[in-house]
């Protein structure tokens, strides 16, 4: 793994600014903007993504400032870090376009992630909800929380004249449970389990963030065979959540034999992967400094089911990109203009469905991934059906890093699984390819346990794009933009 | 003088008297403004008798000769006269005494003239349809328009009004001129004035010539395509209860005119005919695809006439159509449904009318997003619109649903008729008038769902009262008229066959009556409807129904639990946040958007919103440290919002007369000219159009 | 063509509970205390990240089953003393049911509730709906809740359906710790729905609050939101679990002579 370098302290708070921006121009990607109540007063923390690795900007708001100059005008990305900001610990950006409660909605003293202090219980304050009143010659439809069908809770407000949809307004904070104050005073193993638990499709890739950054600050190698496990698991959990999103897509478009198969493969992936560790979910496998135990299953008998897999998502797969009534509603739906598109950093198959390709597996390798030839799939166009083919790519790629994987496995299995990594004091940031993007972790270790966890998910990045990719769409298109973006409310709203 | 005649003498002569009360008296004494109107009810309650009378076949005849605008022979009523003189006047009858009613409220005229031009009105339509010969009619049938033109100028201190009346007045003249040609060419070819003897008219190109002028004529008072842009302005500018004179009442001396015309000349040359029913359904199809997105209440009803128009025609162009061919089937069955649908129209559209003359938003705007929820703080009006929306979207049991059924019956009969294209034209107009019904619909629907039921806003100032008695009593008249006729339709056409009868024989529109309770479309063995068994089986049915749910819950029927309405958890905004009326019509503006020529624009707009409704919960700013609260709404409210507008454009104005209005205009300019105020110039112009006439008088003989 | 496509593989339901399945008796559930008598020689401390594990004053060891997340590290530490139930039958009618081993005033409290419960859906034998809410979950129960209408389980041959609006449903499915963002709506969901209707808790997050919970953002799981009928512990629960605790609340669930559950 490419190291990074130590975090950099800038004078003020407009000075990081200066910086972030300035790095921005050249050409690395804005990745996180979080704060830690600390000693000192408020830090702010940056992370920047580039091939060589995670850059960390910091600096330091003086305790007794309400406030700081807002970094989302000059840098749109930052739009709603700095609503989370504001939410946790109530300092305001001044200058911010719309600030509005973003994850928590309670008048009251803010969590404060980082401070000693555990905070009572928040009820939600309807009288600080956001009032939200559409423009002249709309109204305005609330759908959610609890919407028609099995679907995580959150609310869109669509602004409509009564067909089209102009414009959309999310409301997220029902789901918020304080996971990052909930990292506070755990052990690293305890901790390990809340990572899995945040955003639960993508356990292990959240796993593999968070060890990454325990392996970082022990500074513990990871065996050659442990990575190989990694990278199965990793793998399987993608192709998961990308039959799940083909799996509503179909259903959308009520194809319901589609619906039905590819239901049917979702099934035999996540019983593969049960048999393989024990949990239909890979939890319980990634632990500090390699895997917990041996695959359950022999090699043969992963390649052999996951080779028949393979032959039959490829065949359906194919099979859905001929109907033609089917491909009509993904067509021009919900398309991300890829100037947008690389101006936020959108990440995963979001970002690579409008060109912008940052694929963590490539840029910056861990595990076993270095050695594997990892292709990034990508499209030009942006719409809900370049979203679609590249999941279909990436499901392909997966089988083929599977086989390669388990090929390499069968001659390294001889060696050790797991190499101590126990770390007592320190600070480090751990990153992994979820399904739905990049996953980033910035841990701070005290005395074994966790001082402070920051878990940012891809999702709770690319979910801010959707106020941007309704154009000329109708109310019946929504359905298909939502599933096509694939993420979880879960990593939103944490 | 028969007892009947005397009844109609007493009739015209209680409007005369009504006018000069409401001159005489006017507003000085604002409690007698009511009365010009109870005289008119009054009368039309004479008028009606008299038409029935005549209906029956008893003579009823004025012999006045010598008075001011009347001609040779005195007006006299037939048969045909009876029949629009019972529809026009029981509605008129009604409509007097919401106007009496409407008169005596809150909303009262300002001045003198209304009650005297609403005399007006009723007494034209009376002599119009009592005409017996030229003169007179196109005396009353000039007095109608300029009746016409003092309705919809009447509040002329409000935009628009002026511009409205001066539209009407203008079509009224075009359709009077159009008239003035073709009955004077055919008096020229038959030497008298007298409408009885039109009919011997020498055959020719003249004569039909002249009889299109006639049918043009009338159908620029109706609104046919081209004539149909003066109905929704003139219509809407009128006050009050006085729209339901000119669009229900008066409006019917078109159709008579039209179904005088068939009984006098014939039918027309088939190339009109044609014509006619193409016309017949552009006007439907416009009519009501207008009627649907507009977003105030009276041009939702103004429009809506326009495409009751459409349809009444369509159901003439099949009699037409029957009369060329001699098919007398065909002929009665286009006759009936055409005179159903008039009757039905006739009794939704004087309902609508008058129940949204109280229906005005405190700002005075009738906007349909302001005029929610109607129903609970004017119960009466809001029943009534909501009866004469169902009448007119043609929905079971009331007469409109009846009358359409005729309608589509009679156009479904196309097959019988020999010539390929009569049947084309009849198959494309039976298409327009079943696109017509849906979207009627649709309208209706829109009217009844946001306007009638719905939460009501809040009033925010004094809202205007519902009717008094009278009031009361009219929309309880007119809604049995609409409702219970339904169930009495074979009473109803055993009428309307007496009334045809200078048309075709009663025998043959009783055609329509397959059993004493039972209707067919007059051709035996196609299709069968009894809106009487309807009538009891509908309710009957409801009752079983309700018994059986009740019986089958174990008397636990009327225990409920009342919760919110489902509407996804969601945590609430501020504003509106259900379908407004102007976003139910969108996908209707977006799939008639050829038709409609749709424009709609998407924009943002920064800064503070102009006029926004904010949050109701906001509590005020206390002094010192702001609160979290006003905190957020302030931030919310400058962000930026996303406005939307859509605008349709009204085909026939946009590209017909617009273009001729600019060379119109100059032209105007040119003779202005002429009007140059000196009274020697208009000496020497008498002069020259004197020497003129006698040339022309001399060279003729 | 899908038409042909679908008849391709045979077919691929189970017929359980008609039938036994062999993944779902392979279905791992939480961990319970194989013994009770070692309970001294067991040290507690960071044994258990949740506190699912106690030690009563007389000495035996009690493991809250509807507060085990699953993690399995009592197992791997002790693997003499704990192990992993298999199998569907994890959902329980009474919250201190999940401790396990079971203590013997609750056999008769269970059947009364048991009872009571068989009458109130007496009418939704063969044919009922469901509604889900997510108070707070990790996402991973709501796969596991879809996966039902996959072919393999088809809820549907059972009589069971998904519905969108809580007016039509019957049985209401919570998932998620609690999330104090979601009380009222859950509150609302829960009174939009008519009489008779169960209230099923599905998952750890659910039943105990999880590894979420104490949170200043949760509330301990969902049973001081909603009266809960059924508790199903697990972290996700198995579809053959949530099959089986649809089954028992819906009173279809034979039960065996001198069983707890």
């Amino acid at each position: 793994m490419p190291a990074t370098t130590s975090a950099a302290l800038a004078a003020s708070v407009p000075e990081l600014w200066d910086e972030l921006t300035s790095e921005v121009a050249a050409g690395r990607r804005f990745a996180d903007l979080f704060a830690t109540t600390s000693p000192g007063g408020l830090l702010l923390t940056a992370h920047l993504a580039s091939p060589a690795g995670i850059t960390t900007r910091e600096a330091m708001l003086p305790p007794g400032a309400a406030g700081y100059p807002a970094l989302t005008p000059r840098l749109g990305a930052a739009f709603w870090y700095e609503r989370e900001i504001h939410d946790l610990f109530g300092a305001i950006p001044e200058g911010h376009p719309r600030l509005e409660p973003l994850i928590l909605t309670a008048a009251g003293d803010p969590p404060r992630p980082g401070a000693e202090v555990k905070p009572r219980s928040v009820n939600p304050d309807p009288g600080v909800l956001p009032s939200h009143v559409a423009g002249p010659g709309l109204f305005t439809i609330p759908h959610g929380p609890v919407r028609s069908g099995v679907m995580e809770s959150i609310e869109y407000l669509v602004e409509t004249p009564g067909e089209d949809i102009p414009h959309l307004n999310m409301r997220v904070f029902y789901k918020h449970r304080g996971i990052e104050k909930r990292f506070e005073g755990m052990t690293t193993a305890d901790g390990l389990l809340l990572a899995e638990r945040a955003e639960g499709i993508a356990s292990v890739a959240h796993a593999l963030a968070y060890c990454h950054a325990l392996e970082q600050v022990a500074g513990t190698e990871v065996p050659r065979a442990a990575g190989l496990i990694r990278t199965v698991h990793a793998e399987l959990e993608r192709l998961a959540c990308h039959l799940d999103v083909i799996v509503r897509l179909a259903d959308g478009a009520g194809l319901a034999v589609a619906t039905a198969r590819f239901g049917w493969h979702k099934e035999q992936v996540l019983r593969l992967v049960s048999r393989l560790c024990g949990s239909r979910f890979g939890r319980g496998v990634v632990v500090p400094g390699g895997v917990s135990r041996h695959p359950l299953i022999g090699l043969g008998d992963l390649l052999a089911a996951s080779g028949e897999l393979d032959k039959r998502i490829a065949a359906d797969s194919s099979l859905l990109m001929g109907t033609a009534s089917f491909l009509d509603r993904l067509r021009r739906t919900g398309p991300l203009r890829p100037e947008r598109a690389r101006e936020h950093g959108a990440l995963g198959p979001v970002g690579r469905a409008s060109g912008y390709t940052d694929d963590a597996r490539q840029s910056r390798p861990y595990d076993a991934y270095g050695s594997l030839a990892v292709r990034t799939a990508s499209r030009p166009d942006g719409d809900a059906m370049a979203r679609l083919e590249v999941r279909i790519d990436e499901i392909a790629q997966s089988f083929h890093l599977l086989r390669q994987a388990a090929g390499e496995l069968a001659e390294a299995a001889a060696g050790p699984l797991l190499q101590p990594c126990d770390p007592a004091d320190g600070r480090g940031i751990g990153w992994a390819e979820a399904p739905q993007g990049e996953v980033l972790y910035d841990i701070r270790v005290a005395d074994r346990m966790i001082g402070r966890c920051r878990a940012r998910s891809a999702s709770f990045h690319n979910l801010v794009l959707m106020h941007e990719v309704f154009a000329g769409d109708i109310l019946t298109d929504f359905p298909f933009i939502e599933a096509s973006f694939g993420l979880s409310i879960a990593g939103v709203s944490s | 003088m028969t007892a009947y005649s005397a009844v109609l003498a007493a009739g015209l002569a209680l409007l005369a008297v009504a006018a000069a009360a409401d001159l005489v008296f006017g507003a000085r004494r604002p409690r007698l403004l009511p009365v010009p109107y109870w005289l008119g009810a009054a009368a039309s309650a004479c008028l009606a008798v008299a038409g029935a009378a005549a209906l029956a076949g008893r003579p009823v005849v004025l012999r006045v000769t010598g008075l001011l605008g009347s001609g040779t022979v005195g007006p006299a009523a037939d048969r045909l006269s009876g029949l629009f003189l019972v529809i026009a006047f029981g509605a008129a009858f009604a409509v007097s005494l919401a106007l009496a009613s409407w008169a005596a409220g809150p909303g009262r005229p300002g001045r003198r003239g209304l009650g005297a031009s609403y005399a007006l009105a009723l007494g034209a339509v009376a002599v119009v349809l009592t005409a017996r010969d030229a003169f007179t009619f196109l005396f009353a049938w000039e007095s109608l328009t300029l009746a016409f033109y003092l309705l919809s100028g009447f509040e002329r201190a409000r935009a628009g009004r002026p511009a409205a009346a001066l539209v009407t007045l203008a079509f009224g003249r075009i359709s009077g001129v159009l008239l003035l040609a073709g009955l004077l060419l055919l008096a020229g070819r038959s030497g008298s004035l007298t409408l009885t003897s039109l009919t011997h008219a020498a055959p020719g190109t003249l004569r039909s010539a002249a009889e299109v002028l006639l049918l043009a004529g009338f159908a620029a008072k109706v609104g046919l395509v081209p004539f149909q842009v003066w109905l929704p302005r003139g219509y809407s500018a009128a006050p009050g209860p006085a729209r339901a004179v000119m669009a229900g009442v008066a409006v019917n001396v078109g159709f008579y005119g039209l179904w005088r015309t068939l009984a006098l000349l014939g039918p027309p040359p088939a190339a009109v005919t044609g014509i006619l029913l193409v016309l017949a359904s552009l006007t439907a199809v416009l009519g009501i695809a207008h009627a649907a997105v507009q977003t105030g209440l009276q041009r939702v009803i103004a429009y809506s006439s326009v495409e009751n128009t459409g349809l009444i025609l369509a159901g003439f162009g099949v009699a037409l159509v029957g009369a060329a061919t001699r098919d007398r089937d065909l002929l009665a069955a286009g006759l009936l449904a055409a005179t159903l649908q008039v009757v039905a129209h006739t009794a939704a559209k004087s309902l609508l009318f008058t129940s949204s003359a109280r229906m005005e938003a405190v700002d005075g705007t009738d906007n349909l997003d302001r005029l929610r929820g109607s129903v609970r703080l004017r119960p009466w009006s809001g029943t009534g619109l909501a009866v004469g929306s169902l009448t007119l979207a043609g929905l079971p049991p009331t007469v409109g649903f009846v009358s359409e059924w005729f309608l589509l019956e009679a156009l479904m009969q196309q097959f019988r008729v020999p010539g390929l294209g009569d049947r084309l034209v009849l198959a494309i107009t039976g298409a327009a008038v079943a696109l017509t019904a849906g979207f009627a619909g649709v309208t209706f629907v829109r009217l009844i769902g946001m306007v009638v039921l719905g939460k009501p806003g809040s009033p925010g100032g004094a809202v205007p009262r519902d009717y008094g008695l009278a009031g009361r009593a009219a929309i309880i008249l007119l809604g049995a008229a609409c409702l219970v006729t339904a169930a009495l339709t074979p009473l109803e056409i055993r009428a309307i066959a007496a009334g045809l009868s200078p048309i075709l024989p009663a025998s043959a529109t009783m055609g329509a009556l397959k059993s004493p309770w039972v209707l067919q479309p007059v051709f035996a063995d196609f299709s069968i409807l009894s809106p009487s068994w309807l009538w009891l089986v509908m309710p009957a049915l409801f009752l079983v129904t309700g018994l059986v749910a009740w019986a089958a819950s174990g008397s636990r029927l009327l225990r409920v639990r009342r919760v919110p309405p489902w509407r996804s958890a969601t945590a609430g905004v501020s504003g509106r946040a259900s379908y407004t009326a102007f976003g139910f019509a969108n996908p209707t503006r977006r799939v008639l958007a050829g038709v409609l020529h749709t424009r709609a624009e998407v924009r943002r707009i920064d800064g503070p919103r102009p006029g926004s409704e904010t949050a109701v919960s906001a509590a005020q700013p206390a002094p010192g440290p702001p609160s979290p609260t006003s905190r957020q709404e302030e931030l919310a409210d400058n962000a930026v919002h996303v406005g939307y507008s859509s605008d349709v454009i009204e085909v026939v104005e946009e590209y017909l007369y617009r273009p001729i209005l600019r060379p119109f205009l100059l032209l105007v300019r040119l003779a202005q000219r002429l009007q140059s105020g000196r009274l020697d110039a208009y000496l020497a112009y008498m002069l020259i159009a004197l020497i003129a006439v006698l040339a022309v008088v001399t060279a003729l003989h | 063509m899908w038409a042909l496509r679908g008849l391709r593989n045979g077919v691929l339901t189970t017929r359980w509970p008609a039938r036994p399945d062999d993944y779902a008796a392979a279905t791992r559930g939480p961990a319970t205390v194989l013994t009770a008598l070692a309970g001294e020689s067991v040290n507690l401390g960071g044994l258990c990240p949740t506190g699912a594990i106690t030690r009563e004053a007389s000495g035996p060891l009690r493991l809250d089953q509807g507060r085990c997340i699953q993690c399995g590290r009592c197992v791997a530490a002790r693997p003499d003393v704990f192990g992993w139930t298999s199998g569907p039958g994890s959902a329980v009618l009474a919250r201190p049911a999940l401790v396990v081993p079971p203590v013997d005033e609750t056999a008769d409290r269970l059947a009364a509730i048991r009872d009571d419960l068989r009458a109130r859906t007496r009418a939704l034998r063969r044919s009922v709906h469901l509604r889900h809410v997510d108070a707070g979950s990790d996402g991973t129960e709501e796969w596991e809740i879809l996966a039902l209408l996959n072919p393999v389980y088809d809820i549907h041959r059972l009589g069971i359906f998904l519905t969108a609006s809580p007016r039509h449903a019957d049985v209401l499915l919570v998932t998620g710790a609690g999330a104090r963002g979601m009380t009222e709506p859950l509150r609302q969901t829960y009174e939009a729905m008519p009489y008779p209707k169960v209230v099923i808790a599905v998952g750890t997050d659910a039943v105990g609050g999880g590894l979420v919970s104490p949170s200043y953002a949760t509330a301990g799981g969902v049973g001081d939101m909603v009266p809960v009928d059924v508790w199903l512990p697990g972290s996700p629960p198995s579809p053959f679990s949530i099959l089986h605790a649809l089954l028992l609340a819906l009173g279809r669930v034979p039960v065996r002579a001198g069983s707890q559950r």
